[in-house]
Order: C-alpha cells, then sequence, then structure tokens
C-alpha cells in the first residue's frame, strides 16, 4: 500500500504542525488522522491531499510519501515500528524520535532532533541533519539506543548525544560536541568536527577529517589501520574516568 | 518616611538590608544598595495610562479596554507566546501559567537567555548548590567563573565573599582566598589572588583538564590548555583541594558561550570530583532579581522551569524549540504577551522582526526598546517599590520584597487576573 500526502499550501504557514499521527502503521485502518497546528486539532485532509494504492494488513508493506512544504512538519515517524516513510522534500523535527523498526528516508534537509531516542530501524538523509540528531533527550541519561542513522550532508552540534547503542554515519562535517556523553554505539563522522567525543565513557567515535579543539583529557594510545584510512587511536575522556575509544585522522588542540 | 529592610528588586541578590526614604509619594533617598539598586529605587519617568498603537500614533485607553485587548488576543491565537517574567513576583508568575495552560500557549521566562543551559546541566548531573549564608560563613576559597560581579551583582563580594565577615572563618578577608576564571581581565580580576585567563571558548577543555588533573592524571593534559599553562591548572587544582569549604559561582561567561549547558555540567562535575576530597558547592550568578522564582514557579506548576509548550494541553518542554528566541526565530508563535522584561533591547534582530508582524501586549512600568513593537502597553505597579510579592535569591531562598510606597498602578498580578477571568468566562469555566 502507498499513501500519498501531499501538503496544501498553509496560510498560517509558519505555525508548525505536529504529525505523529503520520506513521505507517496507522493507514492499515484508513486515513481518518489528525494533526495539530499550534493549539487547533485539524483533520490530515484539511493538511493534505491525500491517496492511497492498493491495500496492506502488514505494516511492513506500508509506505507514506510525503511531498510539498514539510519542512515545519514536526514528529513524523514518531514511535514507528515498521514499513517505510519517503520524505521527498525537507522535514521539521523530531523526525522519527523514539521509533524501533522501519525505515525512514529523507531527501532533503533534518531539523532538529532527527531519530532522537531511537531505538531500532534505519532513518537515512540526503541532506544536512540540523543539532542534535539521533541524539537524546534534555536531562536524558540515554540518546540512540538502537538502529542506525546516515546523514549524507552535514550535522550540526550535538550530533549522538548521549549514545548509548547503534550507528550514526555523517558523510560531511558534524559540528560542535559530535558525540558528547557517549557511552556505546559507534559514530562516524567522514568529515571534520569540533570537541568529538566530550566526556565519553565508553563506545567508538571516528572522524576521518580533522577534530577541531581536541580536548586535552584523551590519552594518546598508537596509530591503527582502519578501512584503508590510518587513524590516531585516543582513549577518554579521562576526565570522566571513560574507557572510549576516539579515532581521529588529525587534531588540533585549543592550545 | 524611613522604610527599613526592604528588599532591591533588581539583581539576583536580592539585598534585603536597604533602607528607603519616602517623601510626597516618591523615594527620595536610598541607604545600602549599590548603583545599580539605587537607580533602581529612584526610578522615573514610568508610563501613566494604558496606550494603543493607532496607525502612527499611541492612543491612551483605559485599563479595563487594554485588558479586554489582550485577552481577545490570546484566546485568537493558534500559537500565543507569554514572555519574560523575571521582572515580576511570584503570585503573577503563577497567574502567567495558568493563562498559559487555558490558551493552549508557549510560556517561556528570560532564563531561556541567561542561565537557561545552567538548568538543563543540573537536569543532567544535579546541583551540589548551597544558600549564600553558608558560603559567607564558611567558604576559604571563593571562584567566580565568567562573571563579573563588581559590574552586575556589586554586593555580592561585600555581603558573601571577599569582604564579608565569616562566622567559621577567623580573618575573613585574610584567609578566603578568590580564584577569578575569565577571558579578560575584569574589576573582579583585579582583587583576585589567582586569575586564570582562558582563551574565548576554552573554559569546557579547562575544566575537564582541571577534573583530569584533580584526579591525578596531570600526565594526559598538554603543556598549555586554551591559552593556560599546565603549571597554573595544577596550582589551581591544589588550591581547590586544600580548601576546607570551595565555592564557584559562575555567569553568563561560561553559561552563554561556546558548549552553553555542556560547560555547566563539566563544571558541576569539576565540583562533584573535589567534594571527593573536600567540601565544594557550585551555584549560578542569577541576574533579574526573580529569575529564580520564574524557574521554581513554572517548576512546581507545569514539571518544568521554562520554555513550556502547552499547544497540545500537556506541558511539553525541549528549549531549543519551546524557547522564545527560538520560536520568534522561526515565526513559530502568532501572538505576543510580554510581562517583566524587555527582549527588543537584548533579542537578536530576526526576532524583533517578527515581534513586529505579530500583537504584541506588554505589561511594564516604563516605555522601553519592546514598547516600539508593541499594539498595547499597560503600566504596572514595581514589584519592590508599590507593589509586594514573592521574589526568589539566586541560592533559591524565597523573599517577601515590601512595598515602600502607595500608587494607583494595579500590580502585575492584578492586571493578568483580570486578563485570566475574561479568559475564564470565553473559554465557559
Ligand atoms: S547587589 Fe543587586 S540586589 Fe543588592 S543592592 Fe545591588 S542591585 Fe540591588
Amino acid at each position: 500500500m502507498k499513501v500519498t500526502l501531499v501538503m496544501k499550501p498553509a496560510t498560517k504557514s509558519f505555525i508548525p504542525i505536529e504529525a505523529e499521527s503520520i506513521v505507517p502503521k496507522n493507514f492499515l485502518a484508513g486515513t481518518d488522522l489528525s494533526v495539530w497546528r499550534g493549539n487547533r486539532e485539524l483533520r490530515l485532509d484539511e493538511v493534505f491531499s491525500i491517496s492511497v494504492e492498493g491495500d496492506a494488513d502488514r505494516v511492513e508493506d506500508v509506505e507514506v510519501v510525503l511531498s510539498g512544504d514539510t519542512s515545519r512538519l514536526k514528529r513524523v515517524g514518531e514511535y514507528m515500528d515498521g514499513g517505510k516513510i519517503t520524505i521527498l522534500g525537507g522535514i521539521g523535527m523530531h523526525c522519527g524520535n523514539f521509533m524501533s523498526d522501519g525505515t525512514i528516508e529523507v531527501h532533503g534537509n533534518a531539523d532538529g532532533w532527527l531519530g532522537r531516542e531511537m531505538a531500532g530501524g534505519t532513518i537515512i538523509c540526503r541532506g544536512d541533519a540540523a543539532d542534535y540528531c539521533a541524539s537524546g533527550y534534555r536531562g536524558g541519561r540515554k540518546g540512540m539506543t538502537g538502529g542506525t542513522v546516515e546523514v549524507f550532508g552535514r550535522a550540526g552540534d550535538f550530533l549522538a548525544e548521549s549514545i548509548a547503542a547503534g550507528t550514526v554515519i555523517v558523510h560531511g562535517d558534524a559540528g560542535d560536541m559530535a558525540g558528547a556523553e557517549m557511552h556505546g554505539g559507534t559514530l562516524v563522522v567522514h568529515g571534520n568536527c569540533s570537541r568529538p567525543a566530550a566526556n565519553m565513557k565508553s563506545g567508538s567515535c571516528y572522524v576521518f577529517g580533522t577534530a577541531q579543539g581536541m580536548l586535552p583529557t584523551f590519552r594518546k594510545v598508537g596509530t591503527i589501520q582502519h578501512e584503508g584510512r590510518t587513524l590516531i587511536q585516543f582513549t577518554g575522556d579521562i576526565a570522566n574516568r571513560g574507557k572510549g575509544n576516539l579515532f581521529v585522522k588529525d587534531y588540533k588542540y585549543l592550545d | 518616611m524611613i522604610v527599613k529592610d526592604a528588599v532591591c528588586p533588581f539583581c539576583g541578590c536580592l539585598c534585603d538590608d536597604i533602607e528607603v526614604e519616602v517623601e510626597g509619594g516618591r523615594v527620595v533617598a536610598v541607604t545600602n544598595a549599590c548603583e545599580l539598586g539605587t537607580t533602581k529605587f529612584m526610578g522615573e519617568k514610568r508610563m501613566k495610562n494604558p496606550i494603543l498603537r493607532d496607525g502612527n500614533q499611541w492612543k491612551e485607553i483605559t485599563c479595563d479596554e487594554a485588558v479586554r485587548y489582550a485577552a481577545d488576543m490570546l484566546l485568537d491565537a493558534e500559537r500565543p507566546l507569554l514572555y519574560g517574567w523575571s521582572g515580576t513576583h511570584g503570585e503573577a508568575q503563577c497567574v502567567g501559567v495558568h493563562m498559559a495552560e487555558l490558551v493552549r500557549g508557549v510560556i517561556d521566562n528570560t532564563s531561556s537567555v541567561c542561565h537557561g543551559p545552567s538548568i538543563l546541566a543540573i537536569q543532567e548531573v544535579g546541583h551540589p548548590g548551597c544558600t549564600l549564608g553558608v558560603v559567607k560563613n564558611r567558604a576559604d576559597l571563593v571562584i567566580y567563573w565568567g562573571s563579573n560581579p563588581i559590574d552586575a551583582h556589586p554586593r555580592h563580594l561585600s555581603r558573601y565573599t571577599r569582604y564579608a565577615e565569616g562566622f567559621f572563618l577567623e580573618n575573613a578577608f585574610r584567609d578566603r582566598k578568590v580564584i577569578v576564571v575569565d577571558v579578560r581581565r575584569t574589576e573582579t580580576a583585579e582583587i583576585a589572588d589567582e586569575f586564570v585567563q582562558i582563551k574565548p571558548g576554552g573554559d569546557y577543555a579547562v575544566l575537564s583538564a582541571l577534573r583530569a588533573i584533580v584526579q591525578g592524571k596531570t600526565e594526559t593534559i598538554p603543556r598549555t590548555v586554551a591559552g593556560v599553562t599546565r603549571e597554573q591548572l595544577v596550582r589551581v587544582a591544589n588550591l581547590c583541594k586544600s580548601a576546607k569549604f570551595g565555592a564557584v559561582y559562575f555567569g553568563l561567561g561560561l553559561t552563554m558561550t561556546r558548549g552553553k549547558y555542556k560547560n555547566i555540567r563539566n563544571a558541576i562535575e569539576l565540583v562533584s570530583e573535589l567534594s571527593r576530597h573536600t567540601k565544594f558547592t557550585i551555584s549560578a550568578m542569577r541576574g533579574h532579581y526573580n529569575v529564580y522564582g520564574s524557574n521554581e514557579v513554572n517548576t512546581w506548576m507545569t514539571g518544568y522551569p521554562f520554555g513550556i509548550d502547552f499547544s497540545r494541553g500537556i506541558a511539553f518542554y525541549n528549549p531549543g524549540e519551546t524557547t522564545a528566541v527560538d520560536i520568534l526565530a522561526r515565526k513559530e508563535c502568532d501572538a505576543a504577551l510580554i510581562v517583566g522584561s524587555d527582549p527588543a533591547a537584548h533579542f537578536p534582530r530576526r526576532c524583533l522582526e517578527h515581534l513586529s508582524e505579530i500583537p504584541v501586549v506588554q505589561l511594564d512600568p516604563y516605555p522601553n526598546a519592546t514598547t516600539a513593537f508593541c499594539n498595547v502597553q499597560i503600566p504596572v505597579a514595581v514589584t519592590g517599590i508599590d507593589a509586594e510579592g514573592t521574589a526568589y535569591r539566586m541560592d533559591g531562598v524565597p523573599i517577601r520584597t515590601r512595598k515602600v510606597l502607595s500608587s494607583d498602578y494595579l500590580s502585575d498580578r492584578e492586571v493578568l487576573l483580570q486578563m485570566y477571568t475574561l479568559m475564564q468566562e470565553a473559554k465557559g469555566q
């Protein structure tokens, strides 16, 4: 079953729309769903032109395709547990919060908190991801606990904050404090980033570019060969009695 | 008439030993307050009546008309923002939270642009703090990190630290050491025993290095960290470990610089590390006199200290998303009520552009930068001068501010209650 949702041009276009009802499972029972624009509840068909092709009785057979200006659409795919969501443009904050299975593919950029506290499944972002991609929630001890997030563009600050398990791969640069408080899982940044793995306890963080503002509390172990690259291995964050692994191609202290 | 033990409604020190002389309904002299406090008590040029924007002009309107305008504005909005609150008393803040919940709006206070990151850090790792009185009487080491009390909290030094007597210190002035950590040599740095000058953006690295040194892992630390030599870091770590009671006070120089809440988390974790060796505490130098109160009131009423979004009927909190600067910059609200603050004086241009496009009502005794963005402004009594109410000092101690003179102005709480009553009627409650 393929559900196509084309966003209608909105009058109050800047008020964000919260659309946690857009998860493949919900469409097994039809399209009588609602979303919220600010404090107003709206029917799904007030916001989207909806078309449904075919039918399905398993979530794995449901694909939801979103198009139009979806950059202010929040919480799409929250608690998703199977199926596929394809977003042809950009997507608003909290896409794929808490998802446990299935695939979300974003062809444009993703706003903050993409895949927040994700437990499983796959998120692919073809554009850039803003701050807090694959991170935890305010004050939370555990961020991502499983699954994979792959960003083909750049990522903002606090990428994979508090990651406990799972894999995050960014093909471009990442911002400040990538992998802060990480205590498990794997983070790979193909480009540069600053202050990676701050306060890490455990897990592995790879930076194939330069680690700017490298923290002084990582102990150099030696060099390793990884996927044809020579990387410098550190362990830390010793300030936090951490025993994590940080691998960087190059690094610069703020000295 | 002389009013003794008045409370200064300016900064987070909330000094409660002020003497105010009142004559002919005006404050004519102030004793014990610093210059900032004195100016606040003597403040003049208050707005007389509520005003309504009428084309390019202002028109005076009655308080009832102004209150009706505000209530209708909030009821019509799909995502109203209720912002400010640090410059008013707790009782008014309570009404604000009820209003936000009733109209399903977003309520945020000025901590989102000052110590909000400190609160985020506290939510991550807790807050080993204490009252100012404990520091005054016991601390033999005080660290000011990214704060300059001589400028911003002038009596902090004389009432609680550098120049204060201490019950458990024989000769407080001699026995109490002061360390100042900052990116520039401030006036406070001049009176410190040790000044640590950090390169901008380097606080986090220095805090991490200190944590490692306190654990005895000095050999891993490079020769300099963000412009600070390893020798100085070791000296500072030793000063801290050998203190009987240490207190860290941090300001916006730590909270609002690169890394924000992670800086504060790192500072708290340094304090926890030091507490394995001696007694150490840490607290924020809160700015506005009742910004701490706005966090208290919001927390006990909603579970969250600032940036609370009631759009969906329940409280949702996510600084960076539900905080005023972010909402305004992204044009995500369609009306604003401003109480007890002046966002136009501090907010980025993008935020002000949106403020100029939506209806705005402000409660403030004085014309200020935000007045230019208002559709309606309602002058109110000044808490601590012609209104009384509860405020929270920077260490979380609630202090009842006193009314030192009477006026015809209504307090923030009274005006907000009128609005809330109209809104309840409209909602059939
Ligand atoms: S230190 Fe602060 S509270 Fe005390 S008198 Fe000065 S401005 Fe007022």
